[in-house]
């Protein structure tokens, strides 16, 4: 039998548990922290000083005077522009690259439109790198980088961050994780995970899912992501491929997808299928996100063949979260990307099938939602993710970081 | 690598009980109903508008209220704002029979009705309209810093970003934006009932969309809501439960769970549908 947790794991546990909580929540005074953590005031003390000196958050004394009687607590604020991440979103067609600092504030962000198709690994890299180079530079002369990831809509291998397959992008067995840390030389390793994985923490850790551990995140870009939430954890499988929703099969028999098969949720609902329904799609059309809330919109204004669209885009969407909610029996439901979109023009058919389709227990309480976190939703993923290390074992990861980085980078 | 187990990811060993969330979406159902109407009449003269209707609307959820024009909708918003008076049945507000006079009674219990109109004043700043008729003072004067805060406040805490400063004025607004500042002036007197007349009636489909979600956002903060809507998709998209009015009757109240859109426009238009709503 194993021992129980030693002081020292006890003190990096309360010390994580503690910096999770402000960067999550936000600035907290000591009383509220104690009250919270279920920790007495001089354990509180002990843990802020030691978070103070490692330079991960400061404390102030609370801007107005609260309306308890006696000394004002301390408020420990998270060191935001000191402590800071760089977050990657590779979409099928732009590029995001955000410094987030410790608290969740994104602090600067660069954007570029990208042409579909052909990817060239080498300018891939190439463009990622320097966006993130010119947003360190901007970084102020005592912050530091304690980690790094990578939003990428494909199937990643969770051992190596290998890439293995992205429907809408050709890259089979890439390491762009170990590239693109190499080009950074930050010291720090990049990850990289699936884009709508990292949605589906995104919304559960600040956006519409906050205190739901059961939910599904569905992610419209090109095709269709999910990530699965199972009581606070996501939904991996066995090697990090799982929660591959868009990839359901919903009508056998439909429509032709990129990963050979036929009639997957995301060939039924994505993109292609709803401009090519609403009798917009051929070459030299519109495509992306603009194109997908044009269709929307013209349904809104009462365009029927973008309304039969929406439709028949919606009936499907319904069945695929049907058997969700079958098989899962989530709390929450929660509809991102260009699907919040599609969600919100079609809510009558999605539910109605949903009505029909899902067994009645599990359907009652379900709330179906659309992401808080807007477009920034796997961005701001690609950041809590990178934040993991530092959140586990605060202190022993700034003492890493500190040394080497500091000359690394100037 | 080897990488923790991500944001999600907990950290074995028990000494310290992960924080918890702050409180957030009460639980749906079954809530005792924070609005409850039971056997509503009410006439103008010769003309009965509503028959004995009975509506229910629950803390943390959107309650739809459909029907086509004429069927009783906004007479029973204004009987559930206090201005007009049932002629019979029972108003019971978090189980206790009440009887409201005025608008300012229904206020007083927390019962704010945002109507189609608006009824904002173009010509003042957001802040003015929020605390209009019921500016706070500090002796003689206005406190205006004490309004401005609480006002940039109440919209912070509705998610609400795209407003810009709250010294605009409500002329430089758009429709959707005036919209917010409706809501967010209901919500600013810690109501715990809000109406909403169309909300989305003149709104492009992006400002649509940004209500939806701040009706939705008010009701996952524990209000009880009450959606009028004609848009079946904004309808589904939000709501819990969708009361029917048909010719001045309570066709059905269902759980949105549970019907088809299919279901709900036979409700509207004949008043039942199958096994649903009122008999031959």
């Amino acid at each position: 039998m194993k021992a129980g947790p030693s002081q020292e794991e006890i003190r990096r546990h309360n010390l994580g548990t503690l910096l999770r909580f402000v960067h999550l929540r936000g600035p907290a005074s000591r009383a509220t922290l104690a009250e919270t953590l279920g920790l007495n005031r001089s354990t509180i003390m002990a843990l802020t000083s030691d978070l103070t000196a490692a330079g991960l958050v400061r404390e102030e004394l609370p801007r107005r005077p609260g309306r308890r009687a006696g000394r004002p607590s301390l408020v420990v604020q998270p060191e935001s522009t000191r402590v800071y991440v760089l977050a990657f979103d590779v979409a099928v067609d732009r590029l995001a690259v955000a410094r987030v600092g410790l608290g969740g504030t994104v602090l600067d962000r660069r954007e570029t439109e990208r042409p579909r198709g052909e990817l060239d690994t080498g300018d891939l890299v190439g463009a990622l790198a320097g966006a993130a180079r010119a947003l360190v530079r901007k970084a102020g002369r005592d912050a530091v980088c304690v980690g790094a990831a990578l939003a990428f809509p494909g199937i990643v291998r969770r051992a190596d961050d290998m890439i293995m397959f992205g429907p809408n992008l050709d890259v089979d067995g890439l390491s762009l994780g170990d590239a693109l840390a190499r080009r950074l030389g930050l010291g720090v390793p990049v990850a990289v995970r699936n884009d709508a994985n990292l949605g589906a923490l995104a919304e559960h850790e600040r956006g519409a899912g906050v205190g739901c551990d059961d939910l599904i995140y569905l992610h419209g870009d090109v095709g269709v992501g999910g990530g699965i939430i199972v009581g606070g954890r996501l939904l991996g499988g066995q090697e990090g491929y799982g929660g591959e929703i868009g990839h359901m099969v919903v009508n056998p028999g439909g429509r032709p997808c990129a990963c050979g098969s036929r009639g997957c949720l995301e060939t039924e609902v994505g993109e292609r299928t709803l401009l090519a329904h609403a009798e917009r799609d051929g070459p030299g059309r519109p495509v992306g996100r603009d194109a997908v809330r044009a269709v929307v919109d013209a349904a809104d204004r009462g365009d029927i063949v973008a309304r039969d669209a929406l439709h028949r885009v919606g009936t499907w969407l319904g069945f695929g979260v049907a058997n969700l909610v079958n098989i899962f029996n989530p709390g929450m439901v929660v509809f991102g990307g260009t699907l919040r979109d599609i969600y919100l023009g079609s809510a009558a058919q999605v539910r109605s099938v949903l009505a029909t389709g899902a067994l009645a227990a599990p359907r009652e309480r379900v709330r179906l939602r659309t992401a808080e976190l807007g477009d920034d939703v796997t961005l701001v993923g690609a950041a809590e993710y990178a934040f993991a290390e530092v959140l586990a074992d605060p202190v022993q990861v700034l003492a890493r970081l500190r040394g080497p980085a500091e000359t690394a980078l100037r | 690598m080897n990488r923790p187990a991500g944001p999600g990811g907990r950290v074995c060993g028990p000494p310290v009980p992960a924080p918890a969330h702050p409180p957030r979406a009460a639980n749906v159902s079954p809530v005792t109903p924070l609005l409850d109407l039971r056997g509503i009449d009410k006439s103008f003269g010769p003309v009965q508008v509503l028959h004995d209707v009975d509506f229910t609307a629950r803390p943390g959820e959107v309650t739809a209220l459909v029907g086509d024009n004429g069927a009783g909708k906004t007479t029973l918003v204004k009987c559930i704002g206090g201005v007009h008076q049932p002629d019979a049945g029972e108003y019971r507000f978090e189980g206790t029979p009440v009887r409201l006079g005025s608008p300012r009674d229904a206020a007083g219990l927390g019962i704010e009705v945002v109507h189609q109109d608006l009824a904002l004043c173009e010509n003042l700043d957001i802040v003015e309209n929020m605390f209009l008729g019921r500016e706070r003072s500090n002796g003689l004067a206005l406190d205006e810093a004490a309004m401005e805060e609480q006002a940039a406040r109440t919209l912070a805490a509705l998610s609400v970003r795209t407003m810009g400063s709250v010294r605009r004025r409500v002329s430089d607004l758009s429709g959707g934006q005036r919209q917010t500042v409706a809501i967010a002036r209901a919500v600013l007197w810690d109501s715990r009932v809000v109406v909403l007349d169309e909300p989305a009636a003149a709104l492009g489909v992006a400002q649509t969309q940004q209500v939806l979600e701040l009706v939705r956002r008010l009701a996952d903060k524990g209000l009880a809501v009450v959606l009028i809507s004609h848009n079946m998709n904004d309808v589904f998209a939000v709501s819990d439960q969708i009361a029917a009015l048909y010719l001045g009757r309570m066709a059905a109240q269902v759980r949105t769970a549970d019907v088809t859109h299919r279901q709900v426009v036979e409700l509207i238009t004949s008043g039942r549908s199958g096994d649903l709503g009122l008999r031959a």
